[in-house]
């Protein structure tokens, strides 16, 4: 009877102890996000002040997340209206950067860009503006004009919106929505 | 003592037998949890750190193959470097260029120790040494007394890590000059 008590105590604390610390060290981090409009971002993750669960998702995989004072991801999976980002739908970016000395934007998909060297992102150089300095980039699986970032056919993908030598890395508290890109949902494929 | 009366507390009993041992179980898979969250960095064989270990043998940064990283900008060059502070402290030297540089140093088991953009460059040149706090108790006891200490000091926070340098391209026609900065990255032991 005794073994037998022993035995379920042992297999219960194993199977949850290492099927719990399984599924927190395997997704996105847990803690520590700042959000601005549809965008987050782990600022600690580049710091020395990492926390455990994150620091054991970056062990697990091969990361080189960028260092506070080198610069700042903001990561995007839905739309302004918290609807999750599709590639059947059209979006429009708009508005402005957070002061920084260079940014890129990529898009995010399982087997994106469908052939390497094909496009996934822009940096700030490449971008057209109108005359009054405003932005506005279209992401569409189908060709667009203007600054066109194209999508998957079909199928979730994120956006990640990289900040580099930016003076808002070490204080992240101060991003706000007025200071990052809307992202507007144009419409979709068959509505 | 009838029938009737005995079962009741043979339930009871068992009940509250595998209630205890449940939480015992419970006690143990978050003991588990901790531990396994807290080993995981030291246990990294497969992080950037391990991946990248034969960078720089040749007193050279080495380009990373960035398909081999995750949430990686393609719109960047990148090189790395790794050191060992058990043969004595490291010296990394990188000149300016055309395209936003940084440099930052990568812990094993994942993490960011420290980073540098080419904002703090000297006269085009970023300069830094790296050493474990027994070596910069050395070399602080070797400094010269009243006179002002030049070269700029991080300490490591393991023996092994990985200098990575970045450069941004900021139009396609900006990738060799990239490509060439980061490559151009001097690591190697100090003096």
């Amino acid at each position: 009877m005794r073994a037998i008590d022993l035995a379920y105590v042992l297999f219960l604390g194993a199977l949850l102890g290492l099927g719990s610390a399984y599924a927190a060290l395997g997704g996105r981090f847990p803690f520590e996000s700042i959000q601005a409009g549809a965008w987050s971002a782990w600022p600690k993750t580049g710091s020395q002040l990492i926390d455990p669960y994150a620091r054991g998702i970056l062990a697990r995989g091969v990361h080189l997340p960028l260092g506070v004072g080198e610069g700042l991801a903001l990561a995007a999976t839905s739309d302004d209206e918290g609807r999750a980002l599709d590639g059947s739908c059209r979006y429009a970016l708009t508005g402005t950067v957070p002061p920084t000395r260079g940014w890129t934007l990529n898009v995010v998909a399982p087997g994106w860009p469908a052939q390497a060297g094909d496009r996934a992102g822009f940096a700030d150089a490449e971008i057209v503006r109108d005359e009054s300095g405003r932005m506005v980039l279209t992401l569409s699986a189908a060709v667009a004009g203007g600054n066109w970032l194209p999508l998957p056919a079909q199928g979730r993908f994120s956006l990640v919106l990289r900040l580099y030598d930016t003076p808002i890395s070490s204080t992240a508290r101060e991003l706000v929505r007025e200071m990052v890109p809307a992202i507007k949902r144009l419409g979709c494929a068959g509505t | 003592m009838t029938m009737s009366q005995v079962i009741p507390a043979f339930r009871q009993s068992h009940i509250a037998r595998f209630a205890w041992l449940t939480l015992a179980g419970l006690a143990l898979a978050a003991f588990i949890h901790i531990i396994v969250v807290l080993a995981v960095p030291g246990l990294a064989e497969k992080d950037a750190v391990s991946l990248f270990a034969e960078h720089g043998e040749q007193g050279k940064a080495e380009r990373v193959n960035l398909a081999a990283v995750a949430d990686s900008d393609p719109l960047t060059a990148v090189a790395a470097c790794a050191y060992d502070l058990g043969a004595g402290p490291f010296r990394v030297s990188a000149r300016t260029g055309d395209s936003l540089l940084s440099l930052s140093l990568h812990r094993r088991g994942g993490g960011v120790a420290y980073a540098i953009t080419d904002r703090a460059a000297v006269r085009g040149l970023i300069e830094f040494v790296i050493l474990t706090p027994r070596q910069l108790e050395d070399r602080l006891a070797r400094d010269d007394e009243g006179e002002s200490v030049r070269e700029l000091r991080v300490v490591s926070p393991g023996e092994t890590g990985l200098i990575v340098a970045r450069a941004l391209i900021r139009r396609p026609s900006d990738r060799a000059e990239a490509e060439a900065l980061v490559a151009g990255v001097a690591c190697g032991l100090a003096d």
